[in-house]
């Protein structure tokens, strides 16, 4: 009887292993979430993008429900998605902007040029849409640290509280927005 | 070999050739802390790098704050546990000691008293000692006859 | 048109495989020896087909043939002839067809090598041999196809092989692995044939013995020279990362070393029979699982191949099939298999069980480590990741009782020991390695930690416990000499491999605990120390490759003020794809390797710069190489290499 356990236990863990090498195929292995879920927005104090002499934080964004997008004019993916973003502006949801500076380092690169930025993502919106009710500049990408951010574009759902219930990294479509989003929109209503 | 680390050692507090590195800490066991933490620590964007071998902008970031946190003093807990509460247990390559991962450290162990327990009773059954009767030696006897009957015939 | 006579070729080859699965597993089923004598002819045939296949896509990188679909996107014309060669192996599709070129190569092998086994046991081999060639090539015909056209619109020129893999790593390292990954299928195949023939003798085990240790020893070359060449190439100066592909390659070569002791023991005991077939089938199932991790895309690494979900699905179809159907074999025929041995606590038998033990627990806290991330995301409870920090704690741990087994190990005996014998071996090796070991770290470091004494002096023991050994079994026989004659290739071979487990023990241990590097910025003419050595920056020039261009820095490395060498790092840029490489300078030596990278300009004519020192570190692939060589060895054993013709006279063909 014994033997005929210890016969048959390499086939049963192999096939259990199987399972979850199946579901491996349909699993995307790169997604990660951030540490912050559940926790509130940290505190920041950043500049806005657009507007000189106007500053955003924490507690300033208190207070609606919105979605915070990570994105930049370098980044391909954000650029698909701004249609679908703006679309759903449209439909009612506030979308803020956090502006992801990539490559620009204070110690080698010289004194930062707002201008050129600017221009850049004011093309850009104008092009491919504008979702943004505004955007909050990330120049040291220290917010974007605080968050558990890793490179755009990456989208926060958070609450009136400034509670983040949602980190999802990658572009937003109708079929993410579906499966992840709505359901819990619906909640908040 | 010795003596020449010794005054090695004299010149690097001295700090003349310690102007040169990269990363400057205020004592040695930083510079060491420093450098286990980047190694511990996985770059969240890449196809599993450490922050310390990879040149991914969100690395560069965490090097340098790992670099500020080991400046202001925080232990190496301290710094993972920061790091963690932002990106999750993702990006520490030691895993969490939860009852799911448990079993990374219980079942090989228990495999290895499972596997000695084995061979112990497995020996044993080996080397039980034969018996040998009385029976056994008429039997014995009774073969040898026949097989030698068949011989002559 | 070569293209597609390469396609054609395969598809014959399929059609040879098919029939090499079906002929002699019936013909053995039912006594029919000329289905069963057909095994051979249709292996070599097999394998005649399968190379011009192979030819034909080398011929279509050598042609830059970019109609060719697989040519555009791995090869380009700038690259050197030898690199067109090797860009066959550097994409998924072609390192497939490779694997095939293996597969059909081993199969071949062993149809030539076998003509004195008795037909149904050949004849089984051969056909559960076929019956993996038809799976690989079914996936390469109808999904992973390297002879597709990108006809009418074809690329002028190609995408380029990725620098990284513009390597001479890159000409050894994958047909190396993947000789030992397919290898180890000749003993999964011998296993199932026996199982299926109900025949699990000593004779099983003689024969599975070469072919094993021969793909053992392929297998951990290619261990090796990846290490090496991740080293030598990647610029940060590790040589191990527990990176899930590196794991793939590690999980097969322990259980293929608890194979090939397990097959010793059964060779010549008789026993542990049930236990020596699982491990043949388990070896041959994680060659496939690491070919189905890799190429499925469930985890995440530098080196896992492009992605494609219905790719996944047929390997993972396939895994469950083979593995699966082995292991149901296993579970329904095992019973039949019966092991009688004596012998008591203290023996060989017992030693090398405990071997076996630690080797599978190895292979589980790889497998554990390598898998559980997936596995707990998948579960809905977030992502972890395991790495460095993990597999070197647990394997720091198991090593200890290990080591100590090992120098053990080889001075017990069969069936029983005296203890009175025993332990004056024991006590001189352990004497003799400790004040070794302390003279020699006491008088080269400042600091010895615990941990590094006691991992050093367990690699010295075992060397000089080897070393005991063959003292006192050669001094039986009156002179050293006489003794030393006497012992066969299949100890030397033990030794030998013993040997190479104590170099790279202690490599690892000493390169882990005494490697020191420096992360500088200097300017020309200044001078960085790190240990005995200065390292004086000379500048950087411009440099032009075949295919790159890019700067190297010079460095002249001195002691004692007088010149070592002059070491180039090189930052260079691929022409096509724009992609940076670092190469490192590297100047090797038995002792120590001098290691530096270049990397970025700084502000000013300053550049940063990585120097390390890194102690014993090629004791690690030293020993890796003695290892596999000691595998090799077995190729020259006398017991294995019985002439076909006397074969053959002494098995009357009456008896299948």
């Amino acid at each position: 009887m014994n033997r005929k356990i210890l016969a048959i236990a390499p086939l049963l863990v192999f096939a259990f292993v199987c399972v979850f090498l199946y579901q491996g195929l349909f699993a995307n292995p790169r997604e990660i979430q951030t540490g912050r879920l559940g926790q509130e927005m940290p505190a920041f104090n950043l500049p806005d993008l657009m507007q000189d002499n106007k500053q955003w934080t924490n507690e300033s964004l208190k207070g609606e429900v919105y979605l915070l997008n990570v994105w930049g004019t370098w980044c391909p993916t954000c650029l698909v998605e701004l249609g679908y973003l703006t679309k759903l502006r449209e439909q009612g949801v506030k979308i803020i902007g956090l502006y992801y500076v990539q490559g620009y380092d204070a110690d080698f690169d010289g004194p930062f040029d707002m201008q050129s930025l600017r221009s850049e993502v004011t093309d850009m919106l104008q092009r491919a849409g504008d979702p943004y009710q505004f955007n909050i500049l990330d120049l040291h990408r220290t917010l974007s640290l605080d968050l558990g951010v890793s490179g755009a574009p990456e989208t926060f759902l958070v609450d009136k509280k400034g509670t983040i219930l949602l980190h999802h990294t990658g572009d937003i479509n109708p079929r993410v927005w579906r499966a992840k989003f709505a359901p819990i929109m619906q909640e908040l209503k | 070999m010795k003596w020449l680390l010794l005054t090695l050692s004299l010149f690097v507090s001295m700090g003349a050739f310690a102007q040169q590195d990269r990363y400057q800490f205020d004592n040695n066991k930083q510079a060491i802390l420093f450098e286990e933490l980047t190694k511990e620590l996985r770059c969240p964007k890449c196809q599993n790098q450490n922050i310390a071998d990879s040149d991914a902008v969100v690395a560069k970031d965490l090097r340098d704050k790992v670099l500020v946190l080991v400046k202001e003093g925080k232990s190496k807990d301290e710094v993972i546990d920061y790091m963690i509460d932002r990106f999750g247990y993702f990006v520490h390559y030691d895993p969490p000691v939860t009852p799911a991962t448990l079993v990374l450290w219980v079942l090989p162990v228990l495999i290895v008293i499972v596997g000695f327990g084995f061979i112990v009773i497995r020996q044993r059954k080996a080397s039980v000692k034969q018996t040998w009767s009385s029976d056994d030696e008429m039997l014995l006897a009774k073969l040898i006859e026949q097989n030698k009957r068949q011989e002559q015939s | 048109m070569i293209p597609e006579i390469g396609y054609f070729s395969l598809t014959l080859a399929m059609v040879l495989s098919v029939l090499l699965c079906i002929f002699p597993l019936w013909g053995a089923h039912t006594g029919n020896l000329r289905l069963m004598r057909a095994a051979p002819s249709l292996a070599i045939g097999q394998f005649a087909f399968v190379l011009i296949s192979f030819a034909a896509l080398i011929y279509a990188s050598l042609t830059d043939d970019f109609t060719v679909s697989y040519v555009a996107y791995h090869s380009s014309s700038t690259l050197p002839w030898y690199y067109k060669i090797t860009s066959t192996w550097g994409g998924h599709e072609g390192a497939i067809l490779l694997w095939l070129v293996m597969q059909a190569g081993w199969t071949a092998a062993v149809a030539a090598r076998s003509k004195s086994l008795p037909w149904v046991l050949r004849a089984r081999v051969l056909g559960v041999l076929g019956f993996l060639g038809v799976g690989f090539m079914m996936y390469t015909l109808l999904l992973s196809s390297p002879f597709e056209r990108l006809l009418p619109y074809f690329p002028v020129e190609g995408r380029d092989l990725n620098p990284l893999l513009q390597d001479p790593g890159m000409i050894i390292h994958p047909p190396l692995l993947y000789m030992g990954y397919v290898g180890l299928s000749v003993a999964f195949s011998f296993a199932i044939a026996a199982l299926l023939t109900g025949k699990l003798d000593n004779t099983w085990a003689k024969w599975s013995r070469p072919w094993t240790m021969t793909a053992w020893g392929f297998l951990g070359l290619g261990l090796t020279i990846g290490s090496w060449w991740a080293y030598s190439e990647l610029g940060w100066g590790g040589w191990w990362f527990w990176d899930p592909v590196e794991n793939a390659a590690l999980m097969p070569w322990l259980v293929a070393t608890a194979l090939l002791h397990s097959l010793s023991v059964t060779e010549k005991r008789g026993i542990f029979k049930s236990w020596t077939v699982l491990l043949a089938i388990a070896a041959f199932s994680l060659s496939l699982l690491g070919t189905f991790i890799v190429r499925s895309g469930i985890i995440v690494s530098v080196h896992a191949f492009a992605t494609d979900p219905d790719r996944g699905l047929f390997i993972l179809a396939f895994l469950g099939i083979v593995v699966g159907g082995g292991l149901a074999l296993y579970a329904m025929r095992v019973s039949q298999v019966h092991s009688e041995g004596r012998y008591k606590l203290v023996s060989r038998e017992v030693a090398l069980w405990l071997n076996n033990i630690f080797l599978v627990v190895a292979t589980l806290i790889v497998m554990l480590g390598t898998l559980l991330p997936m596995v707990h995301k998948e579960m809905g409870l977030g992502s972890i990741s395991i790495g460095e920090p993990f597999f070197n704690k647990m394997f720091a741990i198991i090593l200890v009782p290990f080591a100590i087994l090992m120098g053990i190990g080889p001075l017990l005996r069969w069936k029983q020991n005296k203890w009175a014998f025993l332990q004056n071996k024991i006590l001189m090796g352990v004497l003799a390695s400790v004040v070794i070991t302390c003279a020699w770290l006491f008088s080269s470091y400042d600091l010895v930690k615990p941990l590094t004494l006691l991992a050093t002096t367990l690699a010295v023991w075992i060397a000089i416990s080897t070393g005991i050994d063959i003292y006192t079994k050669a001094a039986v026989h009156g002179s050293l000499k006489e003794g030393l004659k006497r012992f066969t290739v299949s100890y030397w071979a033990m030794v030998l491999g013993h040997i190479g487990i104590a170099f790279i023990i202690a490599g690892v241990t000493l390169t882990s605990a005494y490697s020191v590097e420096r992360d500088v910025s200097m300017k020309p003419g200044e001078i960085a120390q790190l240990n005995e050595y200065e390292y004086r920056f000379d500048g950087v020039k411009t440099i032009r490759g075949p295919n790159y261009s890019g700067h190297a820095g010079v460095v002249s490395v001195l002691k004692n003020n007088e010149l070592v060498t002059r070491l180039h790092a090189e930052k260079r840029k691929y022409d096509i794809g724009m992609q940076f490489m670092t190469e490192a300078a590297i100047d090797a030596g038995f002792k120590r390797d001098l290691y530096l990278a270049l990397g970025e300009q700084l502000s000013g004519d300053a550049w940063s710069l990585r120097i390390y020192h890194k102690p014993f570190v090629r004791w690690i692939w030293i020993g890796g190489v003695l290892m596999s060589l000691a595998g090799f060895m077995i190729l020259f054993d006398k017991r294995y290499r019985t002439s076909a013709k006397t074969a053959r006279k002494d098995v009357p063909e009456s008896v299948l």
